[in-house]
Formats: C-alpha cells, structure tokens, sequence
C-alpha cells in the first residue's frame, strides 16, 4: 500500500494506492490543511495526517508515505520520502495514460512545468519562473472578475477576445475595459483561456511532441485543451485525475 | 580619494599602476550585509521596479560607500549602465567612461586602454610592471580553479569566491595574495571531494551565491564558473591589450561559447546551469545557448539578493534527478 501527497500552493492532493490501482484521492485546500492539521515541532513543521481522516490508522501504518510539492522539505512525517515535483508528475503521467513518449504539461495553482518524456524517462524540462501569469491563479482571478465559476470559464473557447496585458493584475483591467465595451460572457471567457495558452506556448514548443499530456488543476480547464489543440495541432490528452497527478506519482514511484 | 570604483571589469591594471584602490561595485553590493535594503534604497529614489537588481545595488553601494569617481564600462556590459551614468553624474560623481569594442578590435581596444591611461596619468611601463604583479596572483587563482576540478580539492562557491575576487584582488592586491596562498596551502591538504554530478555554471555571478553550499547539499558540485573565471584573465600572455581581448565577459556570446564549450569538454560536467538575472538582456541569449550547448541545461532566474528561494530549489532538485537518471 502506498500513500502519495502533493502539497500544492492551492489545493493539497492525496493519493491512496494498492497493487497499482487508486483506491483513494482526496484533496483539501492548501490553507485549510495547513491550519487544520498543521503544527510547528520547533521549527520543523508536522502534519496530522491521523487527524485529518483522510486515512485511517492502519492504512497509515501499514503504508509508504511519499510526499512532493511546496512543503516537502519543511514537512516531517515519520517515515515519509521526499521526491521531487517533476519526478512525481512524470510518474503519474506515466502511470496513468500507459504512454512512455509524450510532452507533459502540468499546470498548477501558480506553476507551469513542462517535461520532455522520452523511452517512459525525463529527457528534459522547463518551468515558469518570476510570473505566475500563466498558471491556475490568473483563471481563478480573471473568474472573479467576470463574476462566473471556474467551470463556466472552463467551457468556453469560441471568437475568444483579445487579451494582450503581459501582467496578471493588469490583465484584470483590460478585461474590465473589454467587459465595458460589450462582448459577450463566452467570448471574455475563451479571451482569458487563449490568453494563458499563448503564455505557456514558448515553453511547449521547446519539446515539441505528438502528444501533449496535460495535468495539474487547470487541467480540468476542457476549452483550454481544446484551445491548445487548434493552437498547435498537437494531440492533447487529459488523464482521468490530473489534479491528483502529482500525489498519484508519489504513490507509484 | 584614493578608492576609485567600476562598474564591471575594466583594465585593473590601469588603476593598480595609478596607485588607486580599486573597488567592484558587484562585489561591494552583494558582498555587504544590507544587500537587500541596497536594491530596495535605488527603488525609493526612482529606480524602476523592473530594472536588474545589480545595477540599483551598484548604485546604492556608490552613495553608501561614499566613492566620487567610478569607471563606467558603457559597452560590452548593459545599456542600463548608460542611464546609471548619468544619474551618477547628476548627484556629482566623477564619471570615466571606458567602452570595449563590440568586434574586439585591437587598436580601438588599445585606443580606449590609453584614454584611460590618460585619465589616470600613467604610462605604458608603469601598466606592464602593473600587470606582472596582478599575472602572479592570477596564477595562483589558476591553481585555485585547477584545484576544483582536477583534484576536487575546492568547493564551488570557493572557486566562485577566490575568482570573483580578482576583478578588484578585493581592493588590496597584496592582502588578497596572502589569502590565496593561505586557502591553497589548506585544499593542498584536504581528501578530495565525491560528488555524484559535476556541473557548469554559466553567465553573471548569481544574486544568491548560496546556490554552491545547496547544490552541494543535494550531491552536485559546480566545477566550472564561467565569468568568474574570466575575472581571473586566465591567459598566458603577456600583451595587454591581447588579454582584454580574449576576456570574454564583455563580447558576443559566441566568443563566450567558444571558451565554454571548451571548458566544459575538459572538466567533464554532467549540466550546465544558465543563471540570467531579471530584466536583463542576456536572457535573449539563452536561446542561442541551447542550441549550441551539447549538455542539458537549466536557466535560472534571480532578482533580488538573499538565500536561494524554494521554487528555485524545487527546480534544482528535478534536475539534478534527471542528470543522474541519464547517468
């Protein structure tokens, strides 16, 4: 039994696997988690991970723990491993779609990665760095802003307007002009959609692929994979959990 | 005054013959303990937020340290020193230009060594004895780097430290020798270090010098520093103007890549790691970079100065797994 955690700086994801089948995903917001189960141990930060109950006590005994993400090295679990993010991801990607020769794209609350995968290893990678314009918190901002969920967001990707700002808070101003010059709710939404498209595609295109596996929260974002296809012609395939990517990794790796 | 300061590496010898104390800005700005406050002082009196950190430390550590007469290297180093400049000259420092030639040509480069020369009321044979004082430490620092790499004798961030160094032999030529011989006589002595990836370090010093000790941390050592090194003027000759001429900092990146390719081929690193600061021009470069480099590569970013922040760790961390999965 294998218990995977992805500490994310939105959401963090737990996994819960057994002879290579899910039997568990879970996730809780970042904060929440932090301040529910979270204590300092001098300076070394614990997680109550029996508390949370998102495990009972005998899976947590019996289980290797692996954790990635944000607070990996400040987290102190008993027995825990740490592994890197990109490794975590590729081994989820992997485990998940079966494919061993794919670009992964994995978008996240304020990360960008994107991974070469040849031969089911690591053949190179880049990540955002400085500017978190073109992650998951600049379509929950530009949400906001037009007053719709995520999910309405998610759907749109027809007649997109044009969106030029490089920054993300300016972004939001020009979305208010745009919004003040009448253009429909769908075409605001597939603006903003495009627009994080068109930020992360410099760093797509340095490991071009047939195949773009595309994970991380923003995932669940379907007009952006669609954008992404039209936009490059690559084959975009979403796994069936690519939020908990990360934590599905930690548990196979 | 006798300090006199430079904004990036100039002729040294000039300034040595001269009997000034040379000063590197870089070196006083990220060398202090207020480095931080230093960029965030430029802020306050205008210094755009989207402006290289190095150039509004520099100019803190100009008010801080209450130097009047800087050399400004207004080519082959960045256009934003032609604005620090002026700003300069406005709060009443005394400026002396110096511009190496973009296609390293010799008599321009010699016609700009002179003008300084002028400036400093030296001649050519006060320079020459100059140059020999400087080429017998710069010796040393060439043992110091052999050290590294050949006999795993020296850490990263010494090798960082003790070549950095030479652009100003810290302000006092003779001191730093002295440092130097006392530094080799110790790695002379240590048991060599077992690293599981050797790496390059290439392009401007990093704003976090931490990244040496953290890299060591997670099983990797950096063997080659790029301009570092080039501080050091590592050639053997004995033609001034010869020697600022395959000083590569200050060129087109395609002479740096004739040196690092070379380099890096000899001490058999595993990656290179491409630092660029924020906003800074040799970011573009990158790209050439890439496609000439036959080793992975991971750029890096910083901007402000302080410890090594978690992203970047987090993205060190990955690649280092990824070089020792290729191993």
């Amino acid at each position: 039994m294998n218990i995977g955690i992805d500490l994310g700086s939105r959401k963090a994801k737990f996994a819960l696997v057994e002879a290579r089948a899910i039997v568990r995903l879970a996730d809780y917001d970042t904060i929440t988690f932090y301040k529910r189960f979270g204590r300092l141990d001098g300076d070394d930060l614990s997680l109550d991970l029996e508390g949370s109950g998102l495990f009972s006590s005998v899976e947590l005994a019996g289980a290797n723990v692996k954790v990635t993400g944000y607070g990996r090295n400040n987290l102190r679990l008993r027995g825990a491993g740490v592994i890197s993010e990109i490794r975590a991801h590729v081994a989820g990607a992997i485990f998940q779609t079966g494919m061993r020769k794919f670009t992964l794209l994995d978008m996240g609350g304020q990360d960008t990665k994107v991974a070469l995968v040849r031969d089911g290893r690591l053949e190179d990678f880049v990540m955002n760095d400085k500017c978190a314009a073109s992650s998951g918190r600049y379509l929950e901002n530009m949400a906001a802003v037009l007053e719709v969920s995520l999910d309405e967001l998610s759907s749109h990707w027809e007649e997109p307007v044009r969106l030029d700002a490089t920054c993300g808070i300016f972004g939001e101003s020009e979305l208010i002009g745009q919004i003040l010059r009448g253009h429909s709710v769908a075409r605001l939404c597939a603006g903003v959609n495009l627009t994080l498209v068109k930020r992360f595609l410099p760093m797509l295109r340095r490991f071009p692929s047939e195949t773009v596996v595309l994970v991380g929260g923003v995932a669940r974002n379907g007009a952006l994979g669609r954008l992404l296809e039209l936009e490059t012609g690559y084959r975009v395939v979403v796994p069936g959990h690519p939020q908990h990517n990360g934590a599905i990794g930690c548990a196979v790796c | 005054m006798n300090r006199v300061g430079f904004t990036s590496t100039i002729p040294l010898e000039v300034v040595v013959a001269a009997g000034r104390q040379p000063v590197d800005l870089n070196n006083i700005f990220i060398g202090g303990e207020n480095s931080v406050q230093l960029v965030e002082d430029a802020e306050i009196v205008g210094f755009p937020r989207n402006v290289c950190g190095w150039i509004k430390g520099i100019y803190s550590a100009i008010r801080e340290s209450g130097l009047r007469e800087v050399i400004a290297v207004t080519e082959g180093d960045c256009s934003y020193t032609k604005a620090l400049m002026e700003v300069l000259s406005l709060e009443g420092i005394r400026i002396v230009p110096f511009a190496y030639p973009p296609d390293r040509d010799r008599e321009s480069l010699r016609y700009e060594i002179e003008k300084l020369m002028r400036h400093f009321a030296v001649g050519w044979e006060e320079v020459n004895r100059a140059k020999e004082r400087l080429d017998a430490i710069r010796r040393k620092l060439r043992v110091v780097d052999r050290l590294t790499w050949q006999e795993n004798l020296v850490s990263g961030w010494e090798n960082h430290y003790y070549q950095v160094s030479a652009s100003d032999m810290n302000g006092d030529p003779d001191g730093f020798e002295e440092e130097v011989d006392r530094f080799l006589q110790e790695a002379a002595a240590r048991e060599p270090l077992r690293e599981k990836v050797r790496l390059a370090y290439i392009g401007v010093p990093p704003v976090f010098p931490d990244i040496y000790p953290f890299l060591e941390s997670v099983g990797a050592r950096v063997v080659f520093n790029e301009t570092q090194r080039q501080f050091s003027m590592p050639y053997e000759t004995i033609d001034m103007v010869e020697q600022y001429r395959s000083y590569t900092y200050p060129y087109d990146i395609f002479h740096r890549l004739a040196d690092i390719l070379t380099e890096t081929g000899r001490r058999r690193v595993d990656g290179v790691i491409h630092y660029v600061q924020s906003f800074c021009f040799r970011q573009i470069e990158d790209l050439i970079i890439r496609k000439k480099l036959p080793f992975p590569i991971l750029t890096l970013e910083g901007d402000k100065p302080g410890p090594v922040d978690e992203r970047t760790k987090i993205r060190l961390e990955g690649f280092l797994e990824m070089l020792e999965g290729k191993a």
